[in-house]
């Protein structure tokens, strides 16, 4: 940047007297004028204030959107979670076939019966024919 | 039964419970009434009319929420006053425009021409030092009316809001030497309309 000019680093003495007079002029405004002032700083100001208001409206909407958000969610995964769970759930009603169906998968016998069930609907058919 | 005696510190204002939007708007507030009053005066000089010096302060003050008020508190006077002389700058350049044309179309009738409105009061009393208060003023505000604008805003920026000559050279959009030189021009002419009246 130029720098080269006048010495002007040093102010005459006489300055320091128009810088006192300057202020007292800036002091002596008339009361309609610093109104005026007033009113110009307040609409200068106004946009910034209308900015941070709109600010609350924002974050509403966008926590209300992320609510739904989570709860559409939540109800597509409960919906497709249900059928899996639904002899668990059968289960624990008190079923009484689907509680010795549980027992009969957990019990080693009744696997081998399980594996011989033609013979078995066999043998129950020749009873009812040797009783009928 | 036993009591529990809680002990507690008393409230202290914590800067960080503060709202920060608001302190940050308050404090922009604070910062344009501190100004206004200069810079209504300093356009007032510029422009010689108290309306238009209202009109481009607030306009100055629009500008300055808009682009500058997110810049740390401490940058703010010379940024305030950049815009302003940025307005004054515009308001000269439009106004220059304006008297050209007029000119085109009056330049035959010479005795609409007021060049004893442009020339210095002849009738100011005298010397800054010498004056009395307000005679002083109204010869400071005769004198620094006359001068032009940018040897003006050297004046008013170096000798009344304190700049040094890099700030005020910043403000102003233009070199320190530029600055330099108009602030000699204008303390030179200053002295030479207050001798004058005398």
């Amino acid at each position: 940047m130029k720098t080269d000019g006048p010495d002007t680093s040093r102010l005459p003495d006489w300055t320091e007297r128009a810088k006192s007079l300057l202020d007292e002029s800036a002091q002596a405004l008339d009361a309609a004028t610093l109104s005026r002032l007033n009113r110009a700083r307040q609409a200068a100001l106004a946009p910034r204030r209308r900015a941070a208001w709109l600010f609350l409206p924002a974050g509403l909407a966008g926590a209300c959107a992320l609510l739904l958000a989570v709860g559409v969610w939540h109800g597509r995964r409960a919906l497709t979670t249900t059928p899996a769970q639904a002899p668990v759930a059968a289960s624990a009603n008190g079923n009484a076939v689907n509680a010795g169906d549980l027992d009969m998968i957990a019990s080693g016998d009744d696997m081998e019966m399980m594996q011989d069930v033609d013979f078995y609907a066999w043998l129950d058919a020749q009873d009812q024919d040797n009783n009928g | 039964m036993t009591h529990t005696i809680v002990m507690r510190a008393p409230a202290i204002w914590n800067p960080a419970r503060v709202d920060v939007e608001s302190t940050a708007e308050r404090t922009l507030d604070q910062f344009l009434k501190s100004v206004e009053r200069r810079a209504l005066r300093m356009a007032e000089l510029a422009t010689g009319n108290r309306d238009e010096a209202l009109d481009l302060v607030q306009d100055a003050m629009f500008g300055f929420a808009r682009h500058y008020a997110a810049k740390p508190a401490a940058d703010w006077a010379p940024l305030f006053y950049r815009v302003l002389d940025s307005r004054l700058n515009d308001w000269h350049r439009r106004r220059h425009v304006r008297s050209r044309w007029l000119a085109v179309w009056t330049r035959n009738d010479d005795d609409e021409h007021d060049e004893i409105a442009q020339a210095p009061d002849t009738n100011d009393p005298g010397p800054l030092l010498r004056l009395a208060g307000s005679e002083a003023a109204h010869a400071l505000d005769a004198a620094l009316g006359n001068l032009p604008l940018r040897q003006r805003q050297a004046f008013l920026l170096r000798v009344w809001e304190g700049f040094d000559v890099a700030a005020t050279a910043s403000t102003m959009r233009c070199s320190e030497g530029s600055v330099k030189t108009h602030l000699s021009r204008a303390l030179a002419a200053l002295r030479r309309a207050l001798e004058d009246h005398a």
